[in-house]
């Protein structure tokens, strides 16, 4: 054989997957063919060295951000789906039965529907789903409140993205997540409970709150992050607090910038 | 699906990676990733391996969005990357790994697509030649050969690179 129909076989030897009748023959050739043999050592000692080859390691953020997309699909599809099942359903029965049968179904169905409402004993089962709805509320809360105080920085980034699934977030809720945003030694966390507030700006506790944090956060990252925040939510009030963080003399020349220009916009 | 998220970002995202040499965008992708396998997950039949069906999904994904990206800076990603690669070595030693690898790097950024893409699947996906061959939908011979000009290519532009 010429050596070009061994070439298959360098990548099967490379790799380590030749049945031992191929490898056999690739070794007789390789003995008596010095160009293939030399060929295939460079090839096998940059195969060995692309082990070193790293791959950074993929953000917290990502997470935190695939489970926000996941719940918003979820959320989306529970809507088309009942439709969808629905229709799907009667379009089998169609087809398996006569039409009468159908007719008869679809009175059956107003029929049923007629008692049900008519007989009222809906409203007891709203209630019971309100009941429901707010117990489940008070679950959310609790573990939000729990996971917060997780040693694993992205538990505490799970935590906070469950805060933002309270609809109503009471003081104890709010209390903690200002607390993580100026206490918490992980800067991914402070940033997302950071995003968390934002949502909750409504609050003029949470406001006040994060004008305050202004001058407690000493990472360029969150001060500048934080300015975002205050030109979003037009807070003139925090025009002081970075005035305050500008005196700062090891302020980041970045953030410097940043902050006089969103005083400028404020003003 | 949040548990094969858990299972497979991290393979998912060394090959995005190794295909793009943009973190950030490669994190994009990722997500666009597992938006489309839970858009899509009809067409998933329980017959493939899962791991085939995302890879497929993740070329698609690659090819719609491929154009934009490539043509952004790549070189100071993987410069800034290979800095940070050396650690426990002696000075020299460093010196000369951290060529060798810089050196390896840039000349697996000039390969191009198609050969990057199977020999990023056969190493760093540790995928077989097979598994390869239904991914790519092409004959197993035709990725043992693709394979195998890869290694060439890359391996000339290495010695170039290192003269």
């Amino acid at each position: 054989m010429k050596c070009e129909q061994y070439e298959g076989l360098f990548a099967g030897w490379i790799n380590n997957e030749l049945k031992p009748a191929e490898r056999e023959s690739l070794e007789e050739h390789l003995n008596g063919c010095t160009t293939c043999r030399e060929e295939l050592a460079g090839m096998q000692q940059l195969w060995a060295m692309m082990d070193e080859v790293e791959v950074p390691e993929p953000s917290h953020n990502m997470q935190t951000e695939f489970r926000a997309m996941l719940n918003d699909f979820k959320a989306a599809e529970a809507g088309k789906k009942g439709i969808r099942q629905q229709m799907g359903w009667l379009l089998q029965w169609r087809q398996k039965w006569p039409l009468a049968y159908t007719f008869a179904i679809i009175l059956v169905s107003f029929g049923c529907g007629y008692l049900f409402f008519n007989l009222k004993g809906g409203s007891k089962q709203d209630q019971q789903m309100a009941a429901l709805t707010t117990q489940v509320h008070e679950l959310k809360q609790t573990m939000a409140l729990a996971l917060l105080e997780n040693p694993s920085a992205s538990e505490r980034i799970r935590g906070v993205s469950y805060t933002t699934e309270i609809k109503h977030a009471d003081k104890e809720v709010i209390d903690a997540l200002l607390a993580t945003l100026n206490n918490d030694p992980n800067v991914n966390v402070r940033l997302s409970t950071l995003d968390a507030l934002t949502h909750l700006a409504g609050h003029p506790e949470v406001r006040q709150g994060l004008v305050q944090s202004i001058t407690t956060q000493e990472s360029p990252l969150m001060q500048s992050a934080i300015a975002d925040v205050m030109l979003k939510l037009q807070e003139k009030s925090s025009v002081k607090s970075f005035k305050e963080l500008l005196k700062q003399k090891d302020l980041d020349h970045g953030v410097r910038d940043k902050i006089k220009e969103t005083i400028t916009q404020l003003i | 699906m949040a548990l094969l998220f858990e299972r497979y970002h991290r393979p998912l995202y060394g090959f995005l990676f190794h295909m793009t040499y943009q973190r950030e965008a490669s994190e994009d992708l990722v997500q666009q990733v597992f938006y489309k396998m839970l858009k899509y997950r009809e067409t998933f039949t329980a017959t493939g391996e899962f791991v085939h069906w995302m890879y497929s999904i993740a070329r698609n994904t690659l090819k719609d969005q491929g154009k934009s990206l490539k043509q952004r800076v790549k070189h100071e990603n993987t410069d800034d990357h290979a800095e940070r690669l050396s650690g426990g070595l002696t000075p020299e030693e460093q010196l000369e790994r951290k060529q060798a690898k810089l050196g390896l790097y840039k000349a697996m950024e000039k390969l191009s697509d198609s050969h990057r893409e199977v020999l990023t699947l056969s190493k760093f996906q540790e995928l077989k030649y097979h598994e390869i061959a239904q991914i790519l939908d092409i004959s197993e011979i035709a990725v043992k050969t693709r394979a195998h000009r890869a290694m060439q290519e890359l391996k000339s532009i290495y010695e170039k690179t290192e003269r």
